[in-house]
């Protein structure tokens, strides 16, 4: 185990899951479902009941948040497109992490 | 998100800008258009999408009328509303040069609808398992359509979904029932204007991809024997879902494509 002591707090694990269940929060809550639990095994699509058009919506906040680091529409295109029903919350933060830490 | 008043009605449009400017000119403009009822502007913003632009191809990608982010009124669901809207579309963004179409399903619908009316505005067609709007069109959205508004109406057929492919299945198929139960969209799609059979109105490139196994591959003589300049693929082994199923080898037939018909210089697809 590595301890990265140059990495800033916010581009923790903690840090984004922190940030991201702040931006799905907003989401979800235009669908009356702002109580669901959010952590990094939550499914986008069958624990948060998210269609992709609301991932496109989740990519637009994300790269306004952190800019053109993230490029979670190219991160997914990789990964193909069936893949999207999988996601989970962590693969995301996990990516966020990893893109930051490049940085 | 973004979302802009297009004529009258609000649409969500993405748009990806070239990653690299390419040599010898404006970069290119691809105007993605996704498939009717269960389909999103998502299908390309998570596959195409990034791989256009990177290859130094500006994006356009938006939710059809009642699809996605975009508006959805009760009624006004002829082929030619949905080709108002894209003309509304790029007017809004400003685009005045021949764009490059490309849609999937009754997206090549839309696409081909487009360049019969405007074509001054296209510069290439290119179709992914979809058919001009001449009428046989018409009978094949017209049972599609009319199964959609009968069995999806049913509490058992959805129940059927939720057993055999997943609750998530379900729920997106219940939605499509409420969409087609809830607008006038089953009745307005077969009721559209369509194109004469000798495709003379089409007059731009076509580049036309289908799956072996879909019937819709039947089309292909016909498509070569009409238009003045037509390129066809068929993919071996696949049905509709061409553009899911084989993404990378669809992505780079079309990068080569829209790179053959541009002026300027397109980055190397690797």
């Amino acid at each position: 185990m590595s301890i990265d002591t140059t990495a800033p707090e916010q581009t923790g694990e903690v840090a984004v899951l922190a940030e991201v269940s702040g931006i799905l929060r907003v989401l979800l809550d235009e669908y009356g479902l702002d109580d669901a639990e959010i952590a990094m095994d939550t499914k986008f699509h069958d624990d948060l009941e998210l269609e992709s058009i609301d991932l496109v919506g989740l990519s637009g906040q994300l790269r306004e948040h952190y800019g053109d680091k993230i490029n979670f529409a190219a991160f997914i295109a990789e990964r193909g497109l069936e893949e999207i029903i999988q996601l989970t919350v962590g693969d995301l933060v996990d990516y966020i992490v990893a893109s930051l830490r490049k940085g | 998100m973004s979302r802009i008043l297009a004529g009258e009605l609000k649409m969500h449009v993405q748009r990806m800008k070239p990653e690299v400017v390419p040599e010898g000119g404006p970069a290119p403009i691809v105007v993605f258009i996704h498939g009717l009822l269960i389909d999103s502007l998502a299908s390309y913003y998570f596959s195409l999408g990034p791989a256009f632009s990177a290859a130094g191809i500006d994006v356009i990608m938006y939710d059809l009328r009642g699809h996605g982010r975009t508006e959805r009124p009760e009624s006004g669901y002829r082929l030619e509303q949905f080709v108002s809207d894209l003309d509304a579309l790029l007017g809004e963004l400003d685009v005045t040069e021949p764009v490059h179409l490309v849609g999937n399903s009754f997206g090549g619908s839309v696409a081909f609808g487009y360049a019969a009316t405007h074509p001054e505005r296209v510069a290439t067609v290119t179709c992914i398992e979809g058919e001009p709007p001449v009428d046989s069109w018409i009978s094949n959205m017209k049972y599609i359509l009319d199964r959609a508004k009968t069995e999806l109406a049913q509490e058992e057929t959805i129940t059927w979904f939720a057993q055999e492919h997943g609750h998530h299945q379900a729920r997106v198929f219940q939605a499509v029932g409420q969409f087609v139960q809830k607008t006038t969209i089953a009745d307005d799609i077969p009721a559209s204007a369509r194109i004469e059979p000798d495709l003379s109105a089409l007059t731009c490139p076509v580049f036309a991809i289908f799956g072996g196994d879909s019937e819709l591959s039947e089309q292909v003589p016909w498509l070569e024997a009409s238009l003045a300049s037509c390129r066809t693929v068929v993919i071996p082994d696949q049905g509709h879902s061409v553009l899911v199923q084989k993404t990378a080898q669809t992505t780079e037939l079309i990068v080569e494509w829209v790179r053959e018909h541009s002026r300027s210089v397109l980055v190397e697809a690797n």
